[in-house]
């Protein structure tokens, strides 16, 4: 594989995450191995496979929607299905009461799928840029929006101190059961997003041509929305919406494929991988007893870059 | 005990109770006709056990507003703080009485009286009293190592009320950093009693769902459920919740 | 003769009628026509990219049946916009034509097209007469049986557009069939057919000379012969010529 020396890097990445902070570990493994080993897999073990599980996603998703819309910038935060994931995991389990994480992973697929729909109508498939990204602006801020609303009036009067954790994300004291809930289906739409790479390269050419090549670009978008959502819903219904991964590791994945928007993909998914093992490593080290939602590290490292590619944008249309 | 309250007791009481905590006392120490309203609060099954006695009554919203109408002669507070509640029940001549948050049993006793007081006779509070003092005579001498625990891990300090309630079960409550256990406490060094408070667990939200976490539900030799409405206010309500927690099988 | 090319009943709602077309492999074909004529849905029904009805056969297979690893050695389509949004070099546009990579080929067609010293750049930032022959040899790279292009000369500066007309005929003496959809008529001469396609249906089929000269044409394009070229056509009587 082309980019193998990524995958060296997600592993160094995991292997730190999963062992870091380090003393506390090797202290209790002095003490009682067996509770030691229990620590690393029921604690530590789900909340680095997360980690490494939704940042690949969110690369794959980015790429492949940055691909499908012919759009440097589309993305699942932007373009309001991560949003719309939230929303649906809160409405099924605040207020429907499901409980079973399996249904709240296909709640929140169905609300990914729901807000790229109204995206899509809203915008076009192959509508100009700023207007898909003002669709999927406005659809993710409706979504957010109503999101924090359900939590405010939901049942449970803790709900509304949960919104941190839905809005910008969480990998504390998960489960392996949820890690099970939220990576198998993930995984499985990544591997069958990464079939469509050639499609989605052809695509750059323009959807004619890639008709013309025997890619039907319809079946393309439908078969790309639905994967997407159901991979970024079953991550957002145990983790939250984590924004920004899902832009920047598509433009630096780009940067190694030579502008391929497709073979982007897996790259894409391995730098993914690291930016969110990195971020919640650091989070881990903010002032004791404060905790530092994922998402705002992620948001506060990926706006400037955001601006960037904005501004970039902008003076190749004037150029 | 300001000398109005004594001149509000001498007149056929009616109550107004603006808050949960108070409300328990109101609820168990007066009788119906002296209760004008109680906040909802009481009123929800998942807050307080005393639910049903609470419908029958007015429900308000808190605030003095409620119950003006209703022309109580005596409005219970807790905590009169930012409300600035009893500034106003003074320019409406309304007698209220703030009672302070319990962080002690004998903190919950001297409410008791206070509360029996007003209502115009101190004996009312002996009942309870008695109850509490039964406790912590019969108080098991050995207590197990024990950690009390709600949504997210929330538990006990070790000298607080809570703890001194878990005390009377036969219990101790362990020392936490930050008063709240974690995922990897309850792993590594589990204690020999689990006491997990049902406090809405039937509703979504985060702090039930750290509770269901497989760690939680393996944690600690023995797994004791709770009864959580009661340890909202810490009051006599505990009394019954203590005894049965005696009664669970060790 | 055998046809390259057979296809039968193309249609497309609203834009093109049951068309039906034959070519004969090494035929250079122009396709003119008023704006909204059809010309674009011929090609693209042709292509396969829309379609309504009706059958294509290029020798005897079916492109729509055979896998993306074999539909571009059967036809490729150039359609007529040069947009470009990703950021990937003029080589590697050209070797997305490939189903399975090929650098000579990729060079060769560099050199034919002469964009040596734009391979390595970005397509995108290239001027539109630029990308105009990378996305062109993007479809000559497989060496289809059928060549279907959409106005591949405009935006050519001169020596461009004569060259492209030269090597069309090169390619299509090597037996490939190309089918050229132009709206600048002067040039039809060069080329072995004309048709003429008019509101939605195939209005002549004719050698380019009698194309010019034909009475479909003038009445197509409401133009007519004169003295300096073309003029615009004031009789409203179908036969009348100069």
């Amino acid at each position: 594989m082309k980019h193998w020396w990524l995958g060296l890097i997600v592993a160094a990445a995991a292997v730190l995450h999963l062992l870091v902070p380090w003393t506390p570990l090797a202290e209790l493994n002095r003490t009682a191995p067996d509770s030691a080993w229990l620590l690393l897999t029921e604690i530590r073990l789900p909340r680095t496979l997360l980690a490494l599980g939704y940042g690949a996603v969110l690369g794959m998703a980015g790429a492949s929607l940055q691909a499908l819309f012919a759009n440097p910038l589309a993305s699942p935060d932007i373009t309001g299905s991560s949003s719309g994931a939230a929303l649906g995991a809160v409405f099924a389990s605040y207020w429907l009461g499901l409980t079973s994480p399996l249904l709240l992973a296909a709640a929140g697929a169905s609300g990914a799928l729901l807000a790229l729909a109204i995206v899509v109508i809203l915008a076009g498939r192959r509508s100009d840029p700023s207007v898909l990204l003002l669709a999927g602006l406005a659809v993710a801020l409706a979504s957010g929006a109503a999101t924090s609303l359900l939590l405010a009036l939901a049942p449970s009067p803790f709900a509304f101190y949960d919104s941190f954790d839905w809005l910008m994300g969480s990998f504390v004291d998960r489960s392996l059961p949820q890690v099970a809930v939220a990576l198998i289906p993930a995984a499985a739409c990544c591997i069958l997003l990464g079939t469509r790479r050639r499609a989605l390269d052809l695509l750059a050419l323009g959807e004619d041509v890639a008709g013309s090549l025997g890619y039907d670009p319809r079946r393309l978008a439908i078969d790309v929305i639905v994967l997407c959502s159901i991979a970024v819903g079953a991550c957002v219904s145990v983790c939250g919406a984590i924004g920004f991964v899902g832009l920047i590791a598509p433009y630096a994945a780009r940067r190694l494929t030579r502008g391929h928007p497709g073979q982007a993909m897996i790259p894409a998914a391995m730098i993914g991988s690291i930016l969110l093992l990195v971020a919640d490593l650091a989070v881990r080290f903010g002032p004791a007893g404060r905790t530092i939602p994922v998402g705002v590290l992620t948001t506060v490292a990926g706006a400037p870059l955001f601006i960037w590619i904005v501004v970039t944008m902008r003076r190749r249309v004037t150029a | 005990m300001p000398a109005s309250a004594f001149l509000a007791a001498s007149a056929a009481a009616r109550v107004a109770s603006l808050n949960l905590c108070t409300d328990e006392y109101l609820l168990l120490l007066a009788q119906p006709g002296e209760v004008v309203s109680v906040s909802y609060l009481s009123q929800d099954p998942l807050e307080s056990p005393l639910w049903r006695k609470a419908r029958s009554h007015k429900g308000n919203r808190g605030s003095i507003e409620d119950v003006i109408g209703l022309k109580p002669t005596l409005v219970l507070t807790m905590g009169g703080g930012g409300r600035s509640t009893s500034l106003l029940a003074r320019r409406l001549n309304l007698q209220t009485l703030d009672l302070a948050y319990a962080t002690s049993l004998k903190d919950v006793e001297k409410n008791l009286r206070t509360v029996a007081a007003a209502l115009g006779n101190v004996r009312r509070a002996e009942a309870w009293v008695a109850q509490i003092d039964a406790l912590r005579r019969s108080s098991p001498h050995r207590a197990s190592d024990a950690i009390w625990v709600s949504g997210s891990g929330e538990s006990l300090a070790p000298g607080s009320i809570g703890a001194e309630w878990l005390r009377l079960a036969g219990m101790r409550q362990r020392s936490l950093p930050g008063g709240r256990v974690t995922l990897e406490t309850l792993l590594t060094n589990p204690p020999s009693i689990l006491v997990r408070s049902d406090y809405r667990s039937g509703q979504m939200s985060g702090g039930t769902r750290w509770l269901k976490h497989p760690i939680v539900r393996r944690a600690g030799a023995i797994q004791l459920v709770t009864d959580g409405r009661p340890w909202t206010c810490m009051g006599p309500l505990m009394v019954p919740e203590i005894e049965r927690l005696r009664r669970m099988p060790r | 003769m055998t046809s390259l090319l057979e296809a039968r009943g193309l249609s497309l709602h609203g834009r093109l009628l049951p068309t039906d077309l034959d070519l004969a492999p090494g035929q250079l074909v122009a396709l003119v026509g008023p704006n909204g004529g059809g010309k674009t849905s011929l090609l693209r029904a042709l292509a396969g990219v829309e379609r309504t009805s009706g059958h294509v056969r290029v020798d005897g297979e079916d492109p729509e049946a055979s896998g993306p690893g074999r539909r571009p050695y059967l036809t490729t389509f150039l359609p007529a916009s040069r947009d470009l949004v990703w950021p990937i070099s003029a080589s590697d546009v050209i070797a997305l034509g490939l189903p399975m990579p090929d650098p000579r080929r990729v060079s060769n067609l560099i050199d034919i097209l002469e964009l040596g010293p734009l391979a390595e750049r970005r397509a995108d930032q290239l001027s539109t007469g630029e990308r105009a022959r990378v996305l062109l040899a993007r479809a000559l790279a497989p060496k289809p049986k059928l060549l279907l292009l959409d106005e591949p000369l405009s935006n050519l500066d001169p020596y461009w557009m004569l060259r492209l007309l030269e090597i069309l005929r090169q390619t299509t003496q090597q037996g490939t069939a190309a089918l050229v959809a132009l709206h600048d008529i002067d040039r039809v001469p060069v080329f072995d057919r004309a048709i003429l396609m008019d509101g939605g249906s195939l209005a002549a089929d004719l050698p380019p000379v009698e194309m010019l000269d034909s009475a479909a044409l003038a009445y197509a394009f409401r133009i007519e012969r004169s003295a300096s070229g073309w003029a615009v056509r004031r009789s409203a009587d179908p036969q009348s010529s100069p």
